[in-house]
This record gives C-alpha cells, structure tokens and sequence, in this order.
C-alpha cells in the first residue's frame, strides 16, 4: 500500500533558487578547501574572520580606533605610496619582456614599446608617472607622519625604517632614470653620479682622497658605475640593481615597516577615552579600497593622456646645456652653486637622511601624538618644514631658474636669451691671501663689490679654522647659554637696526650697492630666527646631550641659508679653501 | 558616499582601461593599411569586371579576394647588414616588395602610391637589405605620421627632401659626380669647389684651416647648435623658420640663403662677455648662389657623415676623375686657385674681396657701427704693385690676424686672415699660381 514516488508538485519539477545553489558552492570540498568560513553571514564573528582568516588582510587588527579610519588623519599617504609601488612592480614586469639593456638596444627597445607593443605606450607612461609620483607621495607620507608625532616613542625604529624606504625609492628612481638611455638620462646619472666622485676618502676628486690612494678607476664612483663613465656596464649595473636587488630590498623593508605600524598599534589618538572601536572589515577596507582605486583612476588618466619623454640617443661626447639631475636631485645640484660637491652632494644628503632618522630620539616632547598639533610643537613643526620648505624651494630654484650654463633665468624668461657672464667669485680664508682687496680705496680693488681676479683669497687659513670653527660652536651653544626668556619685538626691534646699520655702512664706506647688500639681512634674520631665537625660546631647557645635537642639525641648516647669502650677496666662493688636500668649504 | 566613490571609481577604472586599449587600438597606421587593401582589391575588380577572359578574372578576382583578407598588422624591413628597422611599409603597403612585387600603384596620393624607379634605383637597391632610411632618413622604427617621418621633437633626421635626398647617393657612391640620380649634389659638389669654400673649410683635412672641417657635417648634434642662432634664421618667406623646422639641413641650408653675420652675430661690443666676439667670419653667399645652389650644395654636404656603420662591400668606389689638363700657365694657376679655395675670401677670380668685420675697408666713418664694413684685399686691384717674388712670398708666409689692421681699436678681432700655404702650394702649382695671378691684376697707371 505504501506509494514509493510522491506524485510532482503541479507545475512542473522545481528549478533549484539561487540561495541554494550558492549554498551547495560555497559547502562543497573544493570550494572549503580554498576559502574557509562557508556561507557568509554579516556576523561580527564573520567578518573578524574574513580579517584573520585573508592572507592579504590578517596583518590588520580586527577593530580599529574609529579615529584611524579618519580621511584628514593620514590622507591615505602610505596606502597611496604602496599601491604605486604595486603598479611600478606590475607595470615593471611587463616593460621587462621587451626591454633589454645593452647600450645597442636599450633605446631600440623603448621606441618598439612606444609604436610596436600593444599598450606599450601605456605601460611605459604609468610606469615613469607611477614613479615619479611614488617619490611625491613617500616625501607627503613622511611629512603626515611627522606632523602627527606618530614617530614618537615607541615608533622611532619604524620612523628609522621609512627614512631608509625613502632613500631606496629616491635611488629606485634614480636607477631607473637611466633605463631609457637617452640623452636626459645618460646625463642626469652622469651629474648624479659625479657627486659620489666627490665623498670624502672614497672618492678621488673628494676631500683626501688622492690621500687614501683614489684613482678614477678605484674609487666609489667607479663601484657605483662599472667604469670611469657611464656606459654600458652602468646600465646592466642600474638595471639589476632597479630591478632586482632595490626592489627586493625595498620589499624586505615593507614586511618590516607594515609590521611594525601594526605592532605599535597604529597612532591615530583616540577622538575621546573609552570610545568603542570600529570593525575593519568593511570600514577600513572599503576606504583602503577607495583610495586605491581612485590612485589607480588618476595614474590611468594621467598616462593616457600625458605622454613620457624619450630623447635623443645618449651620446656620450654630447653634453646638452643645460645637463640636470633628476627633479628630486635637482635641489642639491642647485645647492653646487653654493657649495663643492663634496658637501652638497654628499655631506648634506648624508646629513639630512641622519638627522631625520635621528629626529625620534632627539624629540623627547611628549605632546601631539596622533593628531595635528601645531600649538604644542611649535620648535619640531617650524623646523621640520623648514627643511621640507628649504627642499622643495632648492628643487623649483634648480628646475625653473637654471638655463644653460646655469645662469639666472627667470621662469618666464626664454633660454634663446643670452645673459651675461657671471661676475668672479673670492675666498674668504685661504692660501696667499690678499687682505687689502677686502677694503680698499683704489676703485680696481673691490672684492666685496666686482673681484677683479678670479679665486683670490683674502685672509689667511691659520686664522679660518678657529673662526668657523669657534662661529659654529659658538651657534650652537648659544641659545642655551642665554637662559633668560627674550623678549621677540626687542630682539626683532635689535637685529634689524644692526643689519640697517650694516647695510648703510657696507654702502658708503665699501660702496656695496643696495641691492647687494640687502641679502645680508634677509639670509641673517632667517639664521637668526630659525638658529637662535627659536631654539632659544623652546630647547634651551634640554639636556645638553640631546640639545648639541639638534643644535648641531639646526646650524648646519643655517650654515647651508648663510652660505647662499655669502655667494649671492658677496660673490663669496669658500669660506675656507684648502686646494692642497682638495677641501673647501 | 562611499558607496558612490566605490561605484564610481570602479567604473572610472574600468573606463579608463577600455580607453586606454581604444586609444591604442585606433591608430592612423590601421586606418592606411586597410584602406590600401580596399583600393587595390577595387582596381583588381574592376579590371576583373572589365577582362573579357575568363580565366584571367577568376584569376584577379581571387587576388582581390586575398586583398580583402589581408591581416591588419605592423609591417617591417630588417636590414641586418645596416643595423635598421623600418616600419614605413606599414602605411606605405605599396612600396612592400611582398605585398606589391611591381612597387607600382594606381594611386598617385601617399601612402598609396608605389616607389619610383629612378635610374634603376629599385633595381640595384633591394629593398630587403637596404630599408627605406638609409636613403630617405626618418625614424624607421615609428608608425605614426609625424613620428615615422621625423618631423617631431627629439628626431634629428628627418625625411629628407627632394633634392636633399641625393645626399644618401654619397655615402655609399665614391666619386659620384657622374652617378645617375645624383646630379644635384655633384653640382653642390662643384660649387663647393669653385666658390671658395675649400679657403676657409676642410673636407677631411683636404682645404682651409680657418673654419671648421666638414667632413661629418651631417653628424652635426642639434645641441651643438646654439638655439639662439636657429632663431635668427629666415626661411624663403623672410619670416623666421618655424620651431619645428629648427634641424640640421635647415641650419646648414641658412649659411647660404641667410647672411651669415646676421644669424651668427656673437658679442661684437662686449654686452655678454669680457672682450669683444666677432660675429661668424662667413661672407654673404646670396648674392651669389641662388636657391637651388644652395639646395645641391646642402645636399652635397649632408653626404658627409661619418657614423654610419655600412659594411665596406656596400661601397662602390665609382669612375675615378680624369687628370686635368691644361693649357698654359694661366689656366693651370686658375685651377690651383679654385682648388684651395683662394675665392672663399678674395671673391671669384679675386675680383671682390670678402667681408672680414673689423678690418679696414672702404666707407667705414663710424667707429662702431661700420666695423661690418671691413674686407679682404680684392686680388684684382691690389696685385699690380707686388712683384713676384713678393707675391709668392705673400702666399707662402700667409698673413697672421695680427697684422690685419682693425678699423675700431676697442672692436673684436677680425674673424678672418691669410692662412701659410707654404706646405700646401708648392714647387709648379706656386708658380702657375703666381703667374695667373700677374695675369688678373689690373695695370697700374704709368707715370
């Protein structure tokens, strides 16, 4: 009696629903095997899970300060900084099938990547737009960074971390710069790389390093070239060490850097004490996310429509006036007016990447961690972006107002123009000094207005050491040996009406034009603002330990703006020169 | 709001990929080729339609039919031997010795048209080893108008024009001044010899020490030329050359069509340097050589370049030159003048001397502003005085930019003097030399 079939629902068989066929997916073997967790419910349990149980995610924590999640907080910078490196990687690996780096085929290649390979061009402008945007977004990342303490105990190694990450992404750049081999590229790297030429010890046209036995073919210009010149074995040295050997370094930094942002917990304070967290799956992920892709939007947008530069090929017995840098370098190639390359290319890059790493320990004011505080860390913020300041300011001097031979263009100024000589330079300690040129009455011995001769010198060396020696200690001591408070308008009131002083008698007893001698008091009243007042109002209550040593980075930065003042107001050259061993300074 | 920036950028990003892959996809290159398919498969239906036979219409109806199948694709000649790769039969379909074996089109308009057959050029030059830039210069390796034909920024070779052209003809022919095809640049050749030129300028340290060697003009790097001078140039309209046209053949061209001081002025007064710079020795040409003078002499020198790695069994040495002969003295010391370029500065046939700024010459008044006014001696009216010992005492010590007298004491020295030819002339060549000379000057008046 029993029926052993039910008779059909009317209407013909059931189709299965959707709900139930992605249940059968999501609970099958394969499906479980690769991706845990079943079907997905909107659970706080799930979407922990999805955190901790994602290879790519599980380096976030599960829920987050509700004010890390803030746009105006960290403006995505090192997010941003990441993805573009992603891209550079991706869009790098495919520019790598076609390119090879032999000086006969390097440029071959790059035209074959602009007509011959589909979305060649595109690959190639997002590559170098990727870059160059890259070197923007880790110098804004650093600068947030910065602004918002989250370099204070007990971040200060990762600080240290993203300096080095900086300095590997300005040298990615620089490798790659050389890629193209073309004329812009062959001598870029020629001017960067002469800088090295120039170290003390090690290289043989620095300071002491005939001395140590540095040649042309041994030094560590040579190490970093391959040659005596760049040619083709820089360019497999610039290729292995762009493609290969940075980017793996670089990523060996990263795994460093991203864990310790999540170990120190990630800086953002807190909007009020005891406020509940937020989930990061879907908040932080959905604004990473965005941020992402609208990165990758622009970048897209900007390659289609902006094309790359190629030009002509390298010809090693051309040199285009004007040859520059990198825009990045082209800050410190503009400080070589200023200073020998021994100094401005490598001392002050040195200088500057120990001084920023240096910063977390020297910066013992507890105030202002993960957030803008601009009240609190008056001394650190102003100083800070200074230095950023006295950068970008170098690198728009050196790209817009250099033309050929270096001179002054004014950025609206043609180069077809012709401009005039520039007028010879003196020394103010050195060898054979000719002391009467500094004041005379004879018209024809004006140094201080028109040299006559070129590279003289007028006092001598015995007395130069002690005097910028003694000048700068004394600079740095200074505004801890005045321990009362100083008064601003009276000090303001003080200093000009001695620079007026100055300035009047430097005309009419030396007949320096006006127009010259007004440098002295804007050079000074910055040195004097930043080097002493500044410091005097808000460090002179540091221990001595910790005060030398910002002092010694805050006058070595005044040294660099009076150093500029010298030479553009006074056509000083050196301060003190010493040709025997090849130092000047 | 995220919500909307999610959607949007997603979008933007999917957008802007397809854009990416459209623009890169709609290439002018694509649009020739097709068309230059089409045009031929409709002439070969055509002559199908109009064939009375019917085995020759089967017969073109099927290559049309392949005409239309033909794939859309980036075509190239490697000429290994020359190190080149050229993709102009990309657009140029009719010039591909593959597609169209004839080289010869029904089309008159480029792309589409075939290649000529000058001289036989076709025939001698196969185009499988040779290229298309070896002779007409471009950038071979683009497939873009503007680029391919090296028109743009950054491309110091472009397509040479006719008769500019013949310049490619003399890097490979030796002794070229009776290769078929190549007459306009043997004339610039014989111009370049009978005009002075060889006074002041060597070709391969054959000639003058005064200005520069012109043996690998054509090499000449745009960065080596001052942009400032390039702006000064005129093109045939007496307008300034336009910036694109600021090239190689232009700046070469211009010492002959412009006047070489007006585009080269220096610093004659000191305003930019320490000491006063005369502006560029080079006399004024125009008055004497027309236009097209001035073409065959450019294309003569854009023939001498020296970084082109042809393999030597590409040359051919060409007819050697017949030995000269002549009649007397005279004419021998005729040809002695024109062969070291005496005409360069004492003019054709020493009949005017040259412009030399700054040295004396007649009607300078003005201290400063008629130093432009200054000259060479002019051969004819001064040799009456010199006996002949004294002239080839003249030629063989030369006279040295020191003993020219300035016109204006405080103005630059003068840009030109007299080179010693005393390694140079020697033995029968001074003496024909001289007695041609007696024989121009003009007799002086007897007291």
């Amino acid at each position: 009696m029993a029926e052993t079939t039910q008779a059909p629902p009317p209407g013909g068989p059931k189709l299965p629903d959707f709900a139930s066929i992605k249940k059968a997916v999501v609970d099958s073997q394969v499906w479980r095997s690769m991706f845990r967790g079943g079907v997905w419910k909107d659970t706080p349990r799930d979407r922990a899970a999805h955190v901790i149980g994602n290879v790519w995610l599980h380096l976030h924590p599960v829920r987050v300060r509700k004010r890390a999640l803030e746009w105006t907080y960290s403006w995505g910078l090192g997010g941003i900084s990441f993805l573009l490196f992603l891209i550079l990687t991706v869009t790098g690996v495919l520019l790598m099938f076609y390119y090879r780096p032999t000086v006969d085929l390097a440029y071959r290649d790059m035209k074959d990547l602009e007509f011959a390979v589909t979305l060649g061009k595109l690959m190639r402008n997002m590559h170098r737009w990727s870059a160059q945007a890259m070197v923007v977004f880790v110098i804004l990342h650093m600068v947030r960074v910065f602004l918002t303490g989250a370099y204070k105990k007990p971040r200060e190694f990762n600080w240290g971390v993203g300096v080095l990450l900086l300095t590997l992404t300005l040298f990615l750049s620089f490798t790659g710069y050389l890629l193209p081999w073309d004329q812009l590229a062959m001598w870029a790297v020629t001017v960067g790389t002469n800088m090295a030429g120039a170290t003390p010890f090690l290289g043989n046209e620095g300071p002491f390093g005939t001395m140590m036995g540095m040649r042309i073919n041994n030094d560590v210009r040579f190490t970093l070239l391959g040659g005596t010149m760049v040619g083709e074995n820089t360019l497999v040295r610039f290729y292995v060490l762009h493609c290969v050997a940075v980017p793996l370094l670089v990523g060996v930094l990263l795994i460093v850097h991203f864990w310790r942002v999540r170990k120190d917990s990630f800086s953002a304070a807190p909007r009020d004490p005891g406020e509940e967290k937020a989930e990061v799956w879907p908040h932080l992920i959905t604004r990473e996310y965005i941020a992402a892709a609208g990165c990758m939007v622009a970048i897209l947008l900007w390659s289609v429509l902006m094309n790359a530069p190629l030009e002509v090929m390298a010809n090693p017995n051309v040199t285009p006036n004007p040859s520059k840098a990198p825009w990045y370098f082209v800050g410190l190639q503009e400080l070589l007016v200023y200073f020998d390359p021994w100094i401005a290319g490598v001392m002050l890059p040195n200088l500057i990447i120990v001084g920023l790493m240096a910063i977390p320990y020297l910066d013992i004011n507890p105030k202002g961690v993960g957030q803008y505080a601009w009240g609190e860390r008056k001394f650190a913020n102003v100083l800070f972006l200074l230095g950023v300041a006295m950068w970008f300011i170098l690198i728009y001097i050196g790209y817009y107002c250099r033309g050929p031979n270096f001179a002054w263009y004014w950025p609206w100024e043609s180069w077809l123009t012709q401009k005039a000589a520039p007028p010879f330079t003196w020394n103010l300690f050195g060898p054979d000094p000719q002391w009467r040129m500094l004041v005379g009455h004879d018209p024809q011995w004006k140094v201080l207005v028109d040299p006559p001769v070129a590279n003289v010198s007028v006092l001598p060396i015995w007395l130069g050491l002690p005097v910028i020696g003694g000048g700068f200690a004394l600079a740095m001591a200074l505004p801890k040996l005045v321990q009362k408070e100083i008064k601003s308008g009276l000090a303001h009131v003080l200093f000009f009406g001695a620079m007026a002083l100055l300035v009047v008698l430097l005309h009419f007893a030396v007949k320096v034009p006006f127009s010259q001698g007004l440098w002295l008091p804007f050079f000074g009243y910055l040195a004097f603002y930043f080097g002493f007042l500044l410091p005097q109002r808000h460090i002179r209550s540091l221990e001595w330990t910790r005060y030398l040593i910002t002092m010694f980075f805050v006058v070595s930065m005044m040294g660099v703006l009076v150093k500029m003042g010298a030479r553009l107001g006074f056509n000083i050259k050196y301060l003190l020169t010493l040709p025997a061993v090849s130092l000047n300074i | 709001m995220q919500k909307k920036l999610f959607y949007l950028f997603n979008f933007l990003m999917l957008a802007g990929f397809v854009a990416a892959l459209a623009v890169d996809y709609h290439k002018d290159w694509r649009k020739y080729q097709a068309e230059y398919y089409r045009r031929t498969a409709g002439v070969l239906e055509a002559k199908a339609m109009q064939s009375s036979d019917p085995a020759e219409a089967a017969k073109l109806k099927a290559q049309a039919r392949k005409m239309r199948s033909m794939p859309i694709q980036i075509r190239q000649i490697i000429a290994k031997d020359l190190g080149r790769v050229d993709r102009c039969i990309t657009c140029h379909v009719g010039m591909d010795e593959f597609v169209n074996p004839t080289l010869t089109t029904a089309f008159k308009d480029q792309p589409f048209a075939g290649h000529p057959d000058l001289s036989g050029i076709v025939k001698n030059h196969s185009f499988q080893k040779f290229g298309c830039t070896v002779c007409h210069a471009g950038q071979g390796l683009a497939v873009s108008v503007e680029a391919a034909h090296g028109k743009t920024e950054n491309w110091e070779k472009p397509l040479l024009r006719e008769p500019l052209l013949q310049a490619s003809c003399a890097k490979c022919h030796g002794n070229f001044e009776t290769l078929h095809g190549a007459e306009i640049a043997a004339k610039g050749k014989h111009i370049f010899e009978t005009h002075g030129c060889l006074g002041c300028h060597s070709i391969h340290g054959k000639g003058g020490v005064i200005s520069v060697d012109l043996g690998n003009i054509a090499d000449k790097p745009l960065e080596r030329i001052a942009l400032y001078n390039l702006s000064l140039i005129k093109g045939p309209d007496g307008k300034p050359l336009p910036r694109r046209d600021w090239k190689l053949p232009a700046w070469i061209e211009a010492h002959l069509t412009n006047v070489p001081m007006d585009f080269v002025p220096n610093d004659p007064y000191a305003k930019y340097n320490k000491e006063p710079i005369a502006p560029s020795g080079m006399p004024d040409f125009t008055q004497e050589l027309t236009r097209d003078d001035a073409d065959a002499v450019t294309a003569y020198l854009l023939s001498l370049t020296e970084e082109e790695q042809i393999p030597s069994r590409y040359y051919v040495p060409g007819p050697p030159q017949k030995e000269p002969r002549f009649a007397n003295a005279v004419e021998h010391g005729k040809f002695v003048f024109n062969r070291y370029g005496c005409a360069g500065c004492h003019g054709l046939g020493g009949t005017k001397g040259r412009r030399n700024y700054n040295a004396l010459g007649p009607g300078q008044g003005d201290m400063s502003l008629d130093m432009d006014k200054g000259r060479e001696p002019t051969l004819v009216d001064t040799l009456g005085t010199y006996t002949r010992d004294e002239l080839r005492a003249k030629i063989q010590n030369g006279v040295p930019s020191s003993q020219i007298q300035k016109f204006n004491p405080d103005g630059p020295t003068p840009p030109l003097y007299m080179p010693t030819w005393k390694e140079k002339i020697k033995g029968q060549e001074l003496e024909d030399l001289v007695t041609y000379l007696m024989s121009i000057a003009k007799k002086q008046e007897e007291f």
